[in-house]
């Protein structure tokens, strides 16, 4: 079981404390948070999510830039501590629509009364938003959605994209709106994070899709739904589905692809001596998806030799919100792209000089190339809900039905 | 409501308690909710709001549940520095209890259990007693973890009104939350009762498999917890409970994957059916890398355990390497856990993919990460003799960039695979040799001038490139000091032409009269008295033939990988260390016929054993650091062996013992074992002894000859366990009629005597002044028992079971009494016995306990006999029984007094 359980924001801050069995000194927050920050000496080292100090052992995950940590004397399951820090986040979420540090300030009556109720004495009792519906009483204080920073996947679809209600998915699933009327929606988004390495000719080495199918339920009265995939589909046990969702949010399926697909962006790069003390890179990218989908945030990013003191870029003209980067400290370029639209390609070219002659080979000491993006509408393992059937009509004849598909790198790199 | 919970937080001019105090007792209900907030919120950022304990108390009796748990949360929180206030709350409490809502009755027993104060733990009991049999569920699941509450506070008080009986019978509850919260309070009673109260026996864990099926994902963990500790009678039933199990492994929730991996693994080694174990294999592979698309903080823990797991069953992911490649945007604490996996995996089927990755990794920016895929190259190269010279090419590309920690981590890695394939790589030496000037660590320095020595003939200029490093000779650390001692060495026995002898004296002078450190002044001393008296035995010791290494990629000892495979899915699997290790809940309550266990924190072992050693040197000083190491040792413990601080006494030198010195008894002289008479008027008094996890010769010379005696030093004969000095024997010049005392450290595995284990230890002790005196002392076997012995119950029933009969020997002491049971087994803890189980068998008191030597070569202990008379027997399980012998005298001695 656990001792304690707080929340600390990034400067370290106690935003929530709640102790269950006393055996953990209080100081522990500030203990902890002292460890994790000064890790290694240099401070650049991340500390390890679970570790033991002074017969403390504290676990801690990081939630939209909040440190969720729960602390124990006894031989505990860490996967359990791990989990249920992770699902405490996902309630909080669900009630208070956004997750952060002034909307669990404004609303700590509530936290309070759910931790009480997900865990007692340290044992977990329930992390269902739909279950504690029952237990907990205090009213969610709904923050300004549009001033908060976005959360999780679903923020991935307030950029960009106007079809999609963005800020619908922030708000709380328990909160009666205002006139007292709920609107009846249901929203199944269809998550694909993508892993990809090129080797330096080009060639995919590894190349793989964590999916996830999330559901976020709005509707009253927990009706069934049927929601059916493409047949055409390899997934394993992937037909169709009958549930009823809870309310909040819930993944209704996650899965992995190891097949080979087409990755959406070609990336082609170079860097070559040129002179003495000189080189040039030269990044070329190419959209490899249709031209009715565009991405967005663009981040191409390229280690450089560490002797590099200088960098001139030359970028093609007329693209909006196109920035380019040296950052000196880091010995890194950075290519910002606001949008890419499908089919396109775009290159960079930059002019480096360095502190000292080179003795080996300028490739092994730059590089690799990664890149992040979101490509929203678009997911390369072409898996598709082909309908989503709200079997018992709820109070409202036809609630509304958002299906929504996004793309995101995870870690997308090319050697060269 | 309206309006922000953070508006509670803003005070008002008046002064914040008083107009508290007035809205609290306002005749509004929403006014009073409000002030209850406003209270809630001063308590959260640590105000004292305690002064309004009775007005808010006021406000309990209400229907409003929200009101309720407020008023609740703040009882909790200031219950314990009021407890005459809180008797107040008892009477709504109670009532609540008994309330129509079943919302408001487990509220109230779920309140009652968190005041820790103990004139409402009595009010507790009846509530309690009604909730554990209530209709609803949700009051029967909240009763269920108040029993552990309760018995946190009163153990004696559930065991008098029966609630361990209660709650056994909740296991059988058709609610399966419920029976999920049952098993979690009962495990944790278990936990902290040395008396059996949770025991799973078949038709339990018929009942639990069945609720398995229907608890929450949380309850699905605490059952799959619980029933790890059950051990199936045989392969049948094991291969039932997997059966049930195996569904569990497909769960979204990662722990109830992994507890149902440990569940499997456990049973499996029950399984005596190939076919079923390697079906199983196959069923736990895709759930083990379906945890690696979670958060990177499961993966970690996920990555941990899989460590363990390929140790023992490698093929269960082995054609898995590619899902342990690591992804570029993976945190640092999941890619050295991936690099450790890919070492483990790696074959010669994948060896050149495996090679791409770490070639590719080793240009990354994390220099810690670098350095750990260069040496993973080299510990393929040694896993693998097909793959090394693929694994050294690599190596050497590496080299050519002249990435300064690169070089020096491949040339680390290299010395190791040098050794591992003598004569075989030779030709990159001249390679090796261009980053000469650039090597700046000592453990890379050290490496290549390792290099240079074994391999000086086939070196050219090697006398010029060891000579380039003699000029820094002094200021080179100890590790680089003595390979360029032992590289000149070899040089000079290869090559005895003059350059290298005018070498071999610099490094010879440099090392015994210019230094301090005794490990470089002894090897020099031996090198010079070899190469002056003999230079033929010199070529055969310094020049012989290594042994060849192996690849240390499984580093777990096989008893700790058991253990820690027993633990998959707790802590213990992501520390991998044991339990005992860092467990140290604090008990909070002392309890009925328990047995305070002497802490066996860790805290003792910061004590260097170096700094120990240096008492010897009888300054106040550092007398005072002994004082301080003696007060830090548990005083559960108290140590017989005599107390140095007490012969100090002897030389008058009492004023420096401080009064409040830990009560330790005064312990018996050392026994002489050179009487002053044979010794020439030296007498040496002596024993083995135990410290802080480290043995010490405990030494005592006194000087009653005419003359005073100095240059000291010991040397001990092969013997059973190879003990030898671990260090000089630090003893001052002795004048006349004076004394000194001293504590050696000492070092196991030696120099082993074969043969049947005997307690004898020969030890030769000479000096300057007069012949070297021989005598022989006894070694007891208790001083060999580590802190570590301690075993889990269910380990040590596992053990015993699993021992055949035949490794179980037993002895009579039948002058031996035991007076008092706690007495003998804080008696035998202070000596690493650790006790595990006590059961009464007619008159006779039976206790079980275990100890460990080194080599984790277990000791399972059986003492019989009936208090205050004479006669003890004592019976012995280990898988090693020849130490037997060894072990009835250590007992004998230790209980005798």
């Amino acid at each position: 079981m656990i001792s304690q359980f707080f929340v600390l924001s990034q400067r370290g801050d106690n935003i929530v404390f709640r102790d269950y069995r006393g055996d953990v000194q209080k100081g522990s927050a500030e203990i902890f948070f002292r460890k994790v920050k000064f890790w290694k000496e240099d401070g650049k080292e991340e500390a390890p999510p679970v570790f033991n100090l002074d017969g403390v052992n504290y676990f801690h995950v990081k939630v939209v830039g909040l440190l969720f940590v729960a602390t124990t004397r006894i031989n505990l399951s860490p996967s359990l501590a791990l989990e249920l820090l992770q699902r405490i986040a996902r309630v909080i979420k669900d009630y208070l629509g956004l997750l952060s540090e002034e909307s669990l300030r404004k609303n700590f009556v509530l936290v309070y009364e759910l931790l009480d109720e997900v865990i007692d004495f340290g044992y977990v009792q329930t992390t269902s938003t739909e279950v504690l519906k029952s237990y907990v009483f205090n009213e969610p204080i709904v923050v300004d959605a549009a001033r908060m920073p976005p959360l999780g996947p679903a923020a991935l679809f307030m950029q960009g994209n106007k079809r999609m209600p963005g800020t619908a998915v922030t708000k709380s699933v328990v909160a009666h709106e205002p006139g007292g009327r709920k609107r009846e929606e249901i929203f199944v988004d269809i998550i694909e994070k993508i892993s990809v390495t090129f080797s330096s000719s080009g060639y995919v080495l590894t190349s793989e899709i964590d999916g996830t199918i999330q559901m976020k339920s709005y509707l009253t009265g927990n009706p069934e739904i049927r929601l059916a995939l493409n047949d055409d589909y390899t997934l394993e046990e992937v037909g169709y589905q009958v549930m009823v969702p809870p309310d909040g949010e819930f993944p209704v399926m996650n899965y992995r692809i190891t097949q080979e697909f087409k990755p959406p962006f070609s990336i082609n790069a170079l860097i070559e001596e040129a002179g003495s003390l000189k080189a040039e890179v030269i990044l070329k990218i190419r959209a490899e998806f249709p031209s009715s989908i565009t991405a967005n945030t663009i981040l191409v990013e390229m280690p450089l030799p560490t002797c590099t003191t200088r960098v001139n870029f030359d970028m093609e003209h007329g693209i909006a919100g196109q920035t380019a980067d040296f950052k000196e400290s880091q010995r890194r370029l950075e290519w910002n792209l606001k949008k890419i639209v499908g089919g396109s390609e775009h290159t960079l070219r930059a002019k480096l000089n360095f502190s000292q002659e080179f003795h080996g080979n300028i490739t092994k000491e730059a590089g690799p190339v990664s890149m992040t993006f979101t490509i929203p509408m678009y997911n390369p393992s072409r898996l598709q809900v082909k309908y989503l059937q709200i079997a018992k009509k709820t109070k409202s004849s036809n609630p509304y039905r958002w299906v929504r598909y996004v793309t995101q790198a995870n870690s997308y790199v090319a050697r060269i | 409501m309206s309006g922000h919970d953070s508006k509670y937080f803003s005070t008002t001019k008046k002064g914040e308690i008083p107009e508290l105090k007035e809205e609290l007792n306002s005749q509004y209900k929403d006014k009073r909710k409000d002030a209850v907030k406003k209270v809630i919120a001063a308590m959260t950022v640590g105000k004292d709001v305690s002064s309004l304990f009775t007005d808010v108390v006021n406000c309990m009796q209400t229907e409003n549940l929200e009101l309720k748990k407020l008023v609740y949360l703040y009882l909790i929180n200031y219950a314990k520095s009021q407890p005459d206030l809180a008797i107040l709350a008892v009477n709504t409490f109670v009532k609540d209890s008994q309330d129509p809502n079943p919302l408001i009755r487990a509220l109230a027993v779920r309140t009652m259990g968190c005041i820790r104060v103990d004139k409402i733990t009595e009010y507790l009991c009846d509530p309690l007693q009604r909730c554990l049999k209530d209709d609803d569920p949700y009051v029967r699941k909240t009763a269920a973890i108040c029993v552990a509450k309760l018995y946190d506070i009163n153990a004696e008080l559930v065991e008098d009104r029966g609630f361990l009986d209660a709650l056994k019978d909740l296991i059988s509850d058709n609610n399966p939350m419920v029976v999920a919260n049952a098993v979690a309070a009962l495990a944790e009673i278990q936990e902290t009762s040395s008396r059996p109260i949770f025991e799973i026996t078949s038709s339990t864990l018929t009942k639990l498999l069945t609720a398995l099926n229907e608890c929450t994902e949380w309850g699905q963990v605490f059952i799959l917890d619980a029933l790890s500790k059950y051990k199936a009678t045989d392969a049948r039933e094991a291969e039932n409970i997997v059966e049930r199990v195996t569904p569990r492994l497909q769960h979204a929730n990662c722990a109830v994957v992994l507890s149902a991996v440990k569940m499997i693994l456990l049973q499996m080694e029950l399984i005596t059916s190939t076919d079923v174990v390697r079906n199983l294999c196959k069923k736990m592979a895709p759930p083990l890398v379906t945890l690696l698309s979670a958060e990177p903080e499961i993966q970690y823990v996920a990555l941990r355990n899989i460590n363990l797991i390929v140790q023992k069953r490698p093929t269960i992911l082995a054609h898995e390497i590619k899902v342990f490649f690591c992804k570029y945007n993976d945190p640092i604490y999941v890619k050295m856990e991936k690099l450790e996996i890919m070492i483990k995996l790696a074959s010669d089927r994948n060896i050149d993919q495996v090679l791409l990755e770490f070639k590719e990794y080793a240009t990354e920016v994390d220099v810690d990460f670098v350095r750990k895929a260069v040496r993973a190259i080299g510990r393929c190269a040694i896993k693998l003799e097909r793959a090394a010279e693929r694994c050294i090419s690599v190596l050497l590309e590496l080299i050519k960039i002249k990435v300064n920690y690169v070089v020096q981590e491949a040339i680390i890695v290299i010395k190791d695979i040098f050794r591992r394939y003598p004569n075989t790589y030779e030709s990159i030496i001249a390679t090796l040799c261009e980053s000469l000037d650039t090597l700046d660590e000592p453990e890379a320095k050290a490496s290549m001038i390792w290099i240079i020595g074994e391999y000086a003939e086939r070196i050219d200029n090697a006398d010029e490139l060891l000579e380039s490093f003699l000029e820094s000779f002094p200021e080179e650390p100890p590790q680089v000091q003595l390979q360029l001692l032992t590289a000149t060495v070899k040089l000079f026995l290869k090559k005895p032409t003059e350059g290298p002898q005018q070498m071999i004296q610099v490094v010879l002078n440099n090392a015994t009269v210019e230094t301090d450190n005794p490990d470089l002044r002894d090897r020099a001393y031996i090198y010079w008295r070899l190469l002056s008296t003999d230079p033929e035995a010199a070529k055969d010791v310094v020049l012989a033939e290594k042994p060849v290494i192996s690849d240390d990629s499984n580093q777990l000892e096989p008893s700790l990988l058991d253990e820690l495979l027993a633990n998959i899915a707790t802590l213990s699997s992501v520390y991998h260390k044991p339990p005992d290790a860092f467990v140290t809940r604090v008990k909070t309550v002392s309890r009925t016929e328990e047995e305070d266990y002497p802490d066996a924190s860790e805290g003792g072992y910061s004590e260097s054993p170096a700094h120990t050693a240096n008492i010897g040197a009888s300054s106040p000083a550092t007398t005072s650091n002994a004082q301080s190491a003696a007060a830090r040792q548990p005083a559960a413990a108290p140590a017989p062996v005599p107390d140095l601080l007490d012969l100090m006494g002897m030389d008058n030198n009492s004023a420096i013992v401080p009064t409040d010195r830990p009560a330790s008894p005064a312990g018996p002289p050392l026994p002489v074992l050179l009487p002053a008479p044979t010794g020439q008027g030296l007498q040496i008094s002596a024993q083995l002894i135990r410290r802080d996890g480290q043995i010490f010769y405990s030494m005592l010379f006194e000087n009653n000859s005419q003359i005073p005696l100095d240059g000291f030093m010991i040397q001990f004969n092969k013997n059973t366990f190879g003990l030898a000095a671990g260090g000089p024997l630090q003893v001052p010049q002795l004048q006349p009629g004076s004394s000194a005392s001293t504590l050696l450290p000492m070092v196991l595995f030696q120099n082993i005597s074969p043969g049947p284990p005997s307690t004898v230890l020969q030890v030769a002790v000479k000096n300057s002044q007069q012949p070297v005196w021989y005598f022989n002392d006894k070694l007891p076997l208790n001083v060999l028992f580590s802190e570590d012995g301690r075993m889990e119950r269910s380990t040590f029933l596992e053990t015993w079971k699993s021992l055949p009969d035949s490794n179980e020997v037993s002895r009579d002491f039948p002058a031996i009494v035991i007076n008092s049971v706690e007495a003998t087994l804080d008696q035998l803890a202070a000596f690493n016995m650790f006790f595990i189980a006590k059961r009464k068998h007619s008159n006779q008191d039976v206790l079980y306990l275990s100890a460990k030597i080194p080599r984790g070569i277990p000791f399972l202990i059986e003492l019989t006999a009936a208090i205050g008379v004479p006669g003890l027997k004592c019976a012995l399980k280990t898988p090693n029984p020849e130490f037997a012998p060894l072990f009835f005298e250590a007992v004998e001695t230790l209980l005798k007094s």
